[in-house]
Parts: C-alpha cells; sequence; structure tokens
C-alpha cells in the first residue's frame, strides 16, 4: 500500500495519538471505525503483544461496570459499547479491531476494574448446561 | 472465574449470560457463515484473527503460499438459550493453515459440526482429523446445496474413515430448522459421550 502523502499532511484531532488518525478517513473520532487495517496492533497496545491474561477467550462475556472518564480512546470505545454485555468476538468485530487486539484491551479493563468478564465455564463436562442449550434450541420452531 | 471478582454489574443489570459455543468447521465454500445466517439472532459477524504460525501449505484459492503475517476472517453468530446461557456459533476454514486458530475456538467448545460439500469431502479432513486428536464430540453434516445428496452416507462414511459412532447428517445450511436439527445432533452426540464415560 502506497503511502498518501496528503493523509499525512492532515492534522491528527488532539485528543487521539497520530497513528490513530493514518487510514482512518474519518473525522468523528468516537463513534468511527478504529483504522486497525494496516497498522501494527501493538502500537494500541502500549506495546504489549499479549493480553495480561492471555487465556480470555473469544466467547467470553464482557459488560462494563464503571463508565470510567478520561479513559484512552480505544477503551473508551470498549466501555461505551459494552454496556450491553456481549462477547471479546463481538467487541473485536463491532470496533473493527484485531481480535488479539480486543482480548488484550479488554484485559487491561477488566483489571482496572472497568469492566467485569463472565468467562465460560467447562461445559462439555457440563451435563446440565448441554441439556439446557438442547431445550433452547428445541424451543426454536 | 473472573478477571477481577470484587466487581458487580452496575444497579439494574444482571451479571452477562454465560458463553457457549460450539465451533462450525469446513473448507471454503462450504456453507459455514451461510449456516451461522440462518440461525444467528445478530447478523454474522466477522472478525480477524492473526496467523501465528509459518504454513508451508498453497492455499487452494489463490495458490499464495501462508505468511506469518496474514489474517483470516472469523465468522460468528449467536443464539439466546435463556436470561443467563448464550450460545455462540463460530465458522472457522477447516484448513491446516488456520489449524492454529483451532485451539482457541474449540477450547471449551460443547462440540463441532464438521461441513462437508460431498463434492469435495478432502476439505474437511483437517478437521476431522484436529477434532479426533483432541477428544472433541463432533458430528459430520453434509450440507445439501440443492436438496439432494449426490453420494450416498455409507460411501461417504466410508471415504472419510470416520468411526461408526461419529453421527453423518445431511441438513441444508439455508434453512433455520435444518440448522437447528443440525446443532442438536452435535448437542445430543455430546451427552451420549458424556452418558458413555
Amino acid at each position: 500500500m502506497s503511502q498518501d502523502p496528503e493523509s499525512v499532511d492532515e492534522p491528527p484531532p488532539s485528543d487521539t495519538r497520530p497513528y490513530l488518525s493514518i487510514g482512518g478517513a474519518r473525522d468523528d473520532d468516537l463513534t468511527g471505525d478504529l483504522p486497525v487495517s494496516g497498522l501494527r496492533p501493538y502500537l494500541l497496545t502500549s506495546g504489549r503483544a499479549e493480553p495480561v491474561d492471555q487465556t480470555l477467550e473469544i466467547e467470553a462475556q464482557v459488560q462494563t461496570v464503571n463508565p470510567g472518564d478520561g479513559l484512552a480512546f480505544e477503551y473508551r470505545e470498549i466501555v461505551q459499547l459494552c454496556t450491553v454485555a456481549m462477547s471479546v468476538a463481538e467487541v473485536a468485530a463491532k470496533l473493527k479491531l484485531h481480535i488479539g487486539v480486543a482480548r488484550v484491551l479488554i484485559a487491561d479493563l477488566a483489571a482496572q476494574g472497568y469492566v467485569i468478564v463472565e468467562r465460560p465455564s467447562f461445559p462439555a463436562h457440563d451435563r446440565n448446561l448441554i441439556e439446557r442449550v438442547i431445550r433452547g434450541l428445541e424451543a426454536i420452531v | 472465574m473472573d478477571l477481577k471478582p470484587s466487581s458487580e454489574p452496575l444497579p439494574g443489570r444482571r451479571r452477562p449470560p454465560v458463553p457457549v459455543k460450539i465451533v462450525i468447521a469446513g473448507g471454503f465454500g462450504v456453507g459455514k457463515t451461510t449456516t451461522v445466517s440462518s440461525i444467528s439472532e445478530i447478523r454474522p459477524l466477522t472478525t480477524e484473527a492473526a496467523i501465528t504460525s509459518v504454513a508451508a501449505q498453497i492455499d487452494r484459492t489463490g495458490e499464495v503460499p501462508a505468511k506469518t503475517s496474514t489474517t483470516v476472517a472469523l465468522d460468528f453468530g449467536c443464539i439466546t438459550i435463556d436470561d443467563s446461557l448464550k450460545l455462540y456459533l463460530f465458522g472457522t476454514p477447516g484448513q491446516d493453515r488456520f489449524g492454529f486458530m483451532w485451539h482457541d475456538l474449540a477450547h471449551g467448545a460443547l462440540g463441532a459440526l464438521v461441513m462437508v460439500d460431498a463434492r469435495r469431502i478432502d476439505d474437511c479432513y483437517p478437521a476431522v482429523d484436529y477434532f479426533e486428536k483432541i477428544g472433541l464430540p463432533f458430528v459430520v453434516a453434509v450440507n445439501l446445496f440443492n436438496g439432494e445428496l449426490i453420494r450416498d452416507l455409507a460411501d461417504l462414511r466410508w471415504a472419510l474413515a470416520v468411526d461408526a459412532g461419529i453421527p453423518l447428517i445431511t441438513f441444508d445450511a439455508r434453512d433455520r430448522l435444518s440448522v437447528r436439527d443440525a446443532l442438536l445432533a452435535v448437542l445430543r452426540h455430546a451427552r451420549s459421550r458424556l452418558d458413555a464415560r
């Protein structure tokens, strides 16, 4: 991908780090898509390539418990989104984040108490859980 | 296990539902996304996951060697079972070069639906191999693209060399109830495997 000089000359919004505007083609940094394609993912994670909790499952449910003030852009989007509980995978898809990046950011937010994370149990060993899912699917008509 | 056990939801909010998942595996174009779309209560979403290991395989579609830095789309949807339980469906390309993703997807899964296109059955071999290896209950499901089966099931079972205990079914990925029944086949198989222990 060739560098577009025009977009580089464009001054970034003052409250975001410069690379967040590269390739974004959006001015509304609150609701715009995160311009992650072509961006090295660890730029969004303060240099870390591994989540605080590496085992955070992609189906784990994330729910905001403290909206938080003064959070950095990428964290703010997540706490705003997760006022309704959703999975790590949904957060990644909706914010157009690489799933590994979403994992890191969510683990950070959980560690700081902004979100709670409901992690899966080990359903494969739980007959009652399987029964509940069977009944739930049977109810679909 | 919570990451932050001391935190509680904001007043008036219940705890988030417990997530469970079923993996939908199969080759490109076999109808995984269609399957998820047919039954998901949300429009299927796509996210990207990194290919983290070097794969020597040549991609069937583009004949481009897989690189360490490429990403792959992961399609998924969900079904609310009840207030406190939510079923996720994750569709994953069932090819060797995406094998890195399978651990993440399969870990903690209730089971897997391995989709087969009867015209290209070898596309599903890596998924069958993997689920056999890790012991995840799975059902092999032939997607009936035009409502007809071009090879009989006994023939397919022989070609796939799957154990007689592995259910082999047919379904229509475009039909909601047919997809429901295929998922039920996975769950009933998982339950019977549990009972057999």
